[in-house]
């Protein structure tokens, strides 16, 4: 399926711009995945309101690519539903086609053409492109307008479909690990882009990523993706204060599972390292009151290694 | 105010909106900032810093709250006019508070004795001066 809108469509775009009411950008309920057998999507459900940006974190091979494509439609489920502002997935109307932007990790479509030739070409469907966007960010990121696509590195690829979705001013952005292909400078341009669509029209963003200090500058939300599995899905601000790490001595290592735990790690010499959960009165779980007990609060990172590790 | 002044550590494990909220409440409290000082926009600081806008709002929203703020019609926000020029030394010392805990704790998990901890703050806080 073609993420670019059709043609036919081009005259009929003004009613498409803002509708009010139309349902979250993305939401998705009980997806399911098999391949060959085995579940790469558990049960998962999620959802991206307007005006936010949600980074989606796992390891490798996590299921982060297949959950993007299967909330886009761009995969048949085993079970679940997706939809994106409001209408099925997999029958997006080219008004919704429009107004989203999304960047594969590996984008191979109109590979014969040449950059400059790709986006005159793709422009002319979107009534809102951004041309000065485009020659800026081209200079920016180091790349030529002469050169056939399919003959640039992947993450060259990858920083032309970056420079598309952005151009198109999407109400929506979905990009699939954008930071690959980008280095320091332009991964910071990258992220200011971000949050100034977000500042300036509340552009809903979901990207995946596993560099997590990016996450954490940009996204008001996040969510883990594990095995398959959401783990977590929550505000930023509210992850950093609500969950911590506990190690506990051996001699405690054979109870539980503590009130407030949701995951432990045994360690060498016989402890424990639990993540904990404050409880609904914000108070961190008794278990933590312990006099051997030693509490850490986690910076985004260290929390995904402890949970992914 | 220069919007480079803030400073963000995203990998910290304290906030941004409390990074945030806790730097201009120091510069506000010690004057450097004072009443009436505009501050810089959601999205500038936004951009400056690629954070997300809707953080820098909450960190605002919270010292608009606080009355350490006001909202300016249609010119965003500034340093309480109303606000003292510096607050007492008990409010600046509830301020510090928070960082001189999370020192004592780090000292007694080195087991240092007070003296040479003490000594060496005395020090550091002369040279700044």
């Amino acid at each position: 399926m073609n993420i670019v809108a059709t043609p036919m469509h081009s005259h009929a775009t003004d009613n498409a711009v803002l509708a009010p009411n139309e349902g979250a950008p993305l939401s998705s309920h009980g997806l399911m995945k098999f391949y060959d057998g085995k579940c790469v999507l558990r049960d998962v459900s999620l959802e991206l309101q307007p005006g936010s940006v949600l980074g989606l974190i796992g390891r490798n091979g996590s299921g982060k690519s297949t959950l993007i494509r299967a909330m886009l439609g761009l995969i048949e489920l085993d079970a679940g539903e997706a939809q994106v502002f409001g209408g099925p997935a997999l029958a997006m109307s080219d008004a919704v086609k429009e107004k989203l932007g999304y960047v594969p990790q590996q984008p191979d479509a109109l590979a014969w053409m040449r950059v400059g030739q790709m986006l005159d070409y793709v422009g002319r469907f979107y009534p809102h492109w951004d041309r000065a966007y485009v020659e800026h960010t081209l200079d920016r990121w180091m790349l030529s307008r002469n050169q056939v696509l399919a003959k640039l590195s992947p993450g060259e690829r990858q920083r032309v479909e970056l420079i598309r979705a952005l151009a198109t001013r999407p109400q929506l952005l979905v990009l699939d690990e954008p930071a690959a292909a980008l280095d320091p400078v332009a991964r910071r341009d990258l992220l200011r882009e971000l949050a100034l669509r977000a500042a300036d029209a509340g552009t809903s963003v979901l990207f995946s990523t596993h560099i997590v200090s990016d996450l954490e500058r940009v996204a008001s939300h996040i969510a883990f993706l594990h095995e398959g599995r959401l783990l977590l899905h929550t505000a930023l601000d509210d992850l950093k204060e609500r969950y911590a790490r506990l190690q506990l001595p051996a001699a405690l290592a054979s109870q539980g599972p503590f009130a407030g735990e949701i995951h432990r790690r045994r360690l060498d010499h016989g402890g424990l390292s639990l993540v904990i959960e404050r409880d609904a009165d914000r108070d961190w779980p008794v278990i933590a009151r312990e006099g051997e007990a030693h509490l850490d609060v986690l910076g985004l990172e260290d929390l995904f290694v402890e949970i992914a590790g | 105010m220069d919007v480079s002044l803030l400073l963000i550590r995203p990998a910290a494990p304290e906030p941004i909106y409390r990074q945030i909220v806790g730097q201009l409440r120091r510069m506000i409290a010690s004057g450097q900032l004072p009443p009436g000082e505009p501050l810089p926009s959601v999205r500038e600081v936004a951009g400056v810093h690629a954070i997300n806008p809707m953080t820098v709002s909450r960190a605002y929203s919270l010292l608009e709250a606080e009355g350490v703020l006001e909202r300016l019609r249609g010119k965003g926000m500034a340093v309480a006019a109303t606000h003292r020029r510096v607050q007492s030394e008990d409010k600046r010392m509830q301020l510090i508070e928070p960082h001189l805990r999370e020192l004592a704790r780090q000292a007694r998990e080195l087991e240092l004795s007070p003296e040479p901890v003490l000594r060496r703050l005395g020090d550091l806080l002369e040279d700044e001066e």
